[in-house]
């Protein structure tokens, strides 16, 4: 990380320093200044129109023009797609061009359009007579062939029923033979070709329609057809109806449209249809050429139209942008636009710089000028953000944008999330597959940034990479402390117990027993017997749950004196010695204490609970035979309960009053002022008195209620943070399942087929670590910690109210993102 | 045991679908109706109803706009949320939803046969087809010269057969027979779908029941007044009236016997609902026709009924609601379009 980002991550302390300016613009300079400012992205406009309708404000027209422009390339691009072409993408950034090119690219758009619309026309016309011929073609061949299938089964009946000499004549002639017969009844026919998902409603329809007196066949067409129109893959039947009679034939052709079939004439003699279906092949053959040649010419429009439309969208949604926001300014006065933006203070010269630059690019002779305004509006939050903390920068704002230059708990969130989530999730093997993971991500990050990734899921654990590397390499950190990798303890530096006495016995390891334990202890984290000790989670229970006692406190106190920089900032005096003063005192000799009893006696643990108890009971340890801790408990804990309870009032009444006294002064002051008549300046008394006590009350409860919480919270969080213990606990506990039950079965069978055992139990193994322990696990520890950061931290100073600043640039809209 | 009831519904039912529909209801609302009104041109509507949740709907068409390009993108876009619907639903809604179809094919029918009689061409006529109402067979509706050979021919395997019945005959179709033929599919599909929200039961057929009364009872009155003058006989008419509403039997009888529009008034006025809608109508300019009162009566009852939840209402209100307000943008662009704004706030509100 370079320096200057080093520098930038110190302003991340607060939110960047605001200031409301007003710019004067030239009419004609205007849309080059926006354009300006949008390509740097650091101001935000307000809207100073608000009560104006859209469609009622200035430029309207511009911005139709260049929804216009946008539907032509959104048809452009939906063809160039539809052909699958693809769309050249060189991260060119073009500047957004100047009003005047605007007529030429809507002429090129236009252009285009016409043209490619044509194209579409004389395409689909083509394919439409191209359908029509092979519908035609499908009829011929399948009427033929169902002509000689009924040819076969008369013949057959006919070789049945009287084997006669005569028949070879007949034969000869047989399809001559069967149009006669057709004649000869007069039966007629009509063939066509219909939709696959009508044919049995069609048949219905028909049968009911003409009472049965018609003969349908259908078969379907093998081949899929193009619809022309939408160009969708369609499949079809082939039918053909036999009647009598004129009546039935106009029956039956209503019913074919009412259908949407399609009829064709076909032909009764069998020699005219062999000639018909030759001219047709022949002039298939003939549309198909025509029909490449056209579709050669679409590509060449298109592929030009690839080559360009993304730099295309970028100019027109840049301009579209601009007017937008040309349409929030005032433009009551004659040849200048005034707007109103926010913009962080360091900035201002870059933003008065790229004014210069688009009043000189418009060739305006008058400058633009920027000025700043007093408000008494909040101004918006602006933290700045790199690509390493805008993950820990999210999670603070998924919870509230902070207030104006409030204290961002963002910068300490970037060490203490990551640690927090390690305690509960402190597996060496775990973390560093966790690791691993995110190192990838991070390596690959430049690939993954200009193709962005489609799955939600994946995107968002792209976004949060370096918040999940850091959670695994402080998962590495703590599971050395915890000494487990899988579960499994790595004995590096040598035991410090003679376990080899202890195998023999119990496996109890008790310090107590002589020539046990070696004096001094495993040179850093857990001792690796402990693994195999039957003691072992009464051990480490303790151990977790005194750490997560102590890991709240310090948190707790950390967030408390982030408050008082917050009110030190905001020269809140009050709130300051009334409020947080009471509180600190409070945490420190409620729970301060406690903190100080667990490391004073961290290994004899005399129960602290009981202790606690009694401190408040007011009980003399030394009454109930238990021994002090140190000589004279019994006074220091006298002197902190009262010191407890007396924060209690100081927290609840104090701030009050003092606003109550403040209020007061000032009114009396106004009340020697203005009235004289004594009739009259009792009501306005009784009214005041009455209003004051209406605002005290509020004050009064307000404070009643925050008192309350702080108290109640003060042991409600600490206990909160037990959950560091309890996860962890049931981290190591479900790892260790993992291993005893799955892997171990694989490793404890031997010779040949343990080998075999091994490899299959190990798949078992490690798509389980991976499902349960990393991904599952890990959520929920990512969860806990979020909630240890969002609640018990964060609700000792963090207000969360403000609002986000929104700068108007180009990027995010290009990107899509506003 | 209502709990349960409601967790029935919600996870093997339609939780997911009524949610959805209570999405989809959230329509334009008064301001957005003020800025409606004041556009100038239909372009400027455009504009403002991409900021309502119409949303996007006419980015792709290119000016100038028409009213029928923006009825038709209207009524498309209210087809696609209800086709949506339609294709998640299963068992009862399924059936529920195919019972608000059925209005419309009849409808669609009905348009059909007066075109064919007209001498319409049958692709002039399709585009004027409600796209809720289309069914495979209704095209061929046309080949039908008989009330009876429609029947046998074409509806008998349709799901408008049911309906069908009182009406066949042997007559030819005629203009008056059309209308009659539209009436009593009306009233058997009316009766029909009361009958089914009845037997369905709970808050549906509290909802329901009170919606399909009043629809029954409005057509009873609009038949009566509109019979006036014509060659209908009194007891034709009679035969035509659906027979569920708040105004059978008495009401009926009584309507039965009336001559005049005084004398439909007097009837409706003994019933407390429709007294109100007849008070303050007249011809005169600023009142409201008594068509207007009863849109408003039934946007009322629509909107009423996603007061409750878990049963099927919604989703018929919702349908109609979101007709009523197409129809309002309509109307609205209509009035623009034809510069004839002095009527322009005679929509009907939508609460």
């Amino acid at each position: 990380m370079s320096l200057q980002s080093l520098f930038k991550m110190g302003s991340l302390f607060r939110s960047e320093e605001m200031c409301l300016a007003q710019l004067y613009l030239q009419s004609e300079a205007a849309f080059a200044c926006v354009s300006e400012l949008g390509e740097l992205g650091l101001a935000q406009f307000r809207d100073l129109n608000p009560d104006v309708n859209a469609f009622q404000r200035k430029f309207v027209n511009e911005v139709r023009r260049c929804d216009d422009m946008e539907r032509k390339l959104r048809f452009l691009e939906k063809e160039v797609k539809k052909d699958n072409l693809a769309i050249d993408d060189t991260g060119e950034n073009p500047p957004a061009p100047l009003p005047r090119e605007m007529i030429d690219m809507e002429n090129k758009f236009d252009k285009l359009e016409t043209e490619m619309k044509s194209v579409n026309s004389n395409q689909e016309a083509l394919k439409k007579n191209f359908l029509e011929l092979t519908e035609l073609k499908h009829i011929l061949r399948k009427t033929q062939q169902f002509f000689e299938q009924c040819l076969q089964i008369i013949l057959t009946k006919y070789k049945k029923n009287n084997n006669q000499v005569y028949f070879p004549i007949i034969y000869n002639y047989n399809l001559q033979w069967l149009s006669n017969i057709v004649h000869f009844f007069y039966y007629r026919f009509v063939a066509g070709v219909l939709m696959r998902d009508k044919i049995s409603a069609f048949e219905r329809v028909i049968w009911r329609a003409c009472r049965g007196n018609v003969f349908l066949r259908y078969t379907e067409i093998e081949a899929e057809l193009e619809d022309p129109h939408t160009g969708d893959k369609v499949n079809k039947y082939v039918f053909i109806v036999f009647f009598q009679g004129d009546q039935l034939k106009s029956r039956i052709k209503k019913i074919c449209t009412g259908f949407r079939a399609t009829l064709y004439p076909c032909p009764e003699t069998p020699q005219e249809r062999r000639e018909i279906a030759l001219g047709v092949m022949t002039r298939i053959e003939d549309l198909q050429t025509v029909l490449n040649q056209t579709a050669d010419h679409r590509r060449m429009v298109l592929s030009q139209v690839a080559l360009n439309i993304r730099v295309w969208l970028i100019k027109v949604r840049k301009i579209k942008a601009i007017y937008h926001t040309l349409n929030l300014f005032n433009v009551n006065i004659e040849k200048c636009l005034i707007a109103e933006c926010w913009c962080p203070v360091v900035d201002i010269d870059r933003i008065q710089l790229a004014l210069r630059r688009g009043t000189e690019l418009s060739g305006s002779s008058v400058p633009s000028i920027m000025q700043q305004m007093q408000t008494k509006e909040n101004p918006p939050t602006y933290n700045q953000t790199d690509k390493f903390t805008s993950g820990f920068q999210a999670i603070i704002d998924a919870f509230g944008v902070s207030n104006y230059r409030e204290v961002n708990p963002a910068p300490f969130t970037i060490i203490t999330f990551p640690f927090l989530f390690a305690v509960m999730f402190g597996d060496m093997g775990h973390g560093l597959l966790m690791f691993l993971f995110a190192l990838y991500l991070v390596l690959k990050e430049n690939r993954y940034m200009k193709h962005k990734p489609e799955d939600e899921i994946f995107k968002m654990m792209f976004d949060g990479r370096y918040l999940i590397l850091l959670m695994g390499l402080f998962s590495i950190y703590t599971g050395f402390l915890y000494n487990e990798c899988f579960s499994r303890s790595i004995n590096i530096f040598g035991t410090s117990w003679n376990f080899l006495m202890e195998f023999r016995c119990v496996m109890t390891l008790d310090p107590n027993k002589p020539g046990v334990f070696r004096g001094y202890p495993y040179f850093y984290g857990i001792d690796p017997i402990w693994q195999s000790a039957e003691n072992k989670i009464t051990v480490q229970n303790s151990y977790k749950m005194k750490n997560a006692v102590l890991m709240g406190f310090a948190q707790m106190i950390f967030g408390l004196s982030l408050a008082f920089c917050n009110r030190r900032h905001f020269k809140d005096k009050l709130t300051l010695y009334c409020e947080l003063l009471p509180q600190l005192l409070f945490l420190c000799a409620l729970i301060g204490y406690l903190c100080m009893c667990i490391l004073y006696k961290w290994s004899t643990a005399p129960s602290l609970l009981i202790g606690l108890i009694d401190m408040y009971m007011l009980t003399d340890p030394k009454s109930n035979n238990r021994v002090p801790l140190y000589t004279g408990q019994y006074q220091v804990q006298i002197f902190l309960v009262i010191v407890t309870v007396l924060c209690v009032p100081w927290m609840f009444l104090s701030k009050p009053y003092i606003l109550y006294k403040r209020s007061k002064q000032k009114k009396g002051h106004t009340r020697f002022m203005f009235f004289h008549t004594k009739f009259v300046k009792h009501i306005k008394l009784l009214i005041i008195m009455l209003i004051s006590q209406f605002d005290m009350s509020e004050v009064i409860i307000y404070q009643a209620i925050h008192t309350i919480e702080f108290c109640l919270s003060c042991i409600s969080h600490t206990a909160s943070y037990l959950r560091l213990w309890a996860l962890s606990l049931a981290h190591s506990e479900l790892s260790e399942v993992l291993w005893s039950m799955v892997m171990h079965t694989g490793l404890a069978t031997s010779g040949t087929s343990g080998a075999i055992l091994s490899f299959f139990v190990f798949w078992f193994f490690s798509s389980l670590t991976v499902s349960i322990l990393l991904v599952m696990e890990g959520l929920s520890a990512f969860l806990h910690a979020i909630r240890l950061h969002w609640v018990e931290f964060q609700s000792k100073f963090y207000k969360g109210e403000g609002y986000i600043f929104s700068p108007f640039s180009f990027t995010l809209i290009v990107e899509g993102k506003v | 045991l209502n709990f349960v009831f409601f967790i029935y519904f919600a996870v093997n039912t339609s939780g997911f679908l009524e949610g959805l529909v209570r999405g989809f209801k959230n329509g334009l609302s008064k301001e957005d109706y003020r800025h409606l009104t004041q556009c100038d041109t239909l372009e400027d509507l455009k504009l403002h109803l991409q900021g309502t949740g119409y949303g996007h709907f006419l980015a792709n068409e290119p000016s100038p706009l028409t009213v029928s390009v923006i009825d038709e993108k209207l009524r498309e876009k209210l087809v696609i949320e209800f086709e949506y619907i339609r294709n998640h639903a299963y068992k009862d809604l399924a059936t529920f939803l195919d019972f608000i179809k059925y209005s419309y094919m009849i409808d669609n029918i009905i348009l059909l046969i007066t075109g064919t009689l007209h001498q319409r061409q049958l692709s002039e006529l399709l585009p004027k087809c409600h796209p809720l109402g289309i069914f495979d067979q209704m095209e061929t509706v046309t080949i039908a010269s008989t009330t009876a050979d429609l029947y046998n021919a074409i509806l008998v395997d349709s799901p408008l057969a049911p309906f069908f019945k009182e009406c066949i005959s042997e007559e030819d179709l005629n203009e008056m027979n059309i209308e009659i033929i539209r009436n009593t599919l009306y009233k058997a599909y009316l009766e029909a779908f009361y009958d089914w929200c009845q037997q369905k039961g709970g808050a549906t057929a509290d909802v329901m029941c009170e919606i399909l009364a009043f629809e029954a009872d409005r057509r009873s009155i609009i038949i009566t007044i509109n019979s006036f003058g014509t060659e209908l006989t009194k007891e034709d008419r009679a035969k035509l009236y659906p027979r569920r509403g708040k105004l059978y039997p008495d009401g009926l009888l009584e309507l039965s016997k009336a001559d005049e529009y005084e004398a439909v008034k007097r009837v409706s006025e003994l019933y407390a609902e429709y007294k109100p809608l007849f008070d303050g109508t007249g011809n005169n300019p600023g009142d409201k026709t008594l068509e207007d009162k009863f849109f408003e009566h039934e946007v009322t009852l629509n909107v009423n009924s996603f007061m409750q939840q878990f049963q099927y209402g919604v989703f018929y209100s919702y349908v109609k609601l979101k007709e009523q307000e197409c129809r309002n943008i309509i109307w609205i662009a209509e009035c623009i379009a034809q510069r004839h704004r002095a009527k322009i706030d005679s929509y009907i509100p939508i609460m």
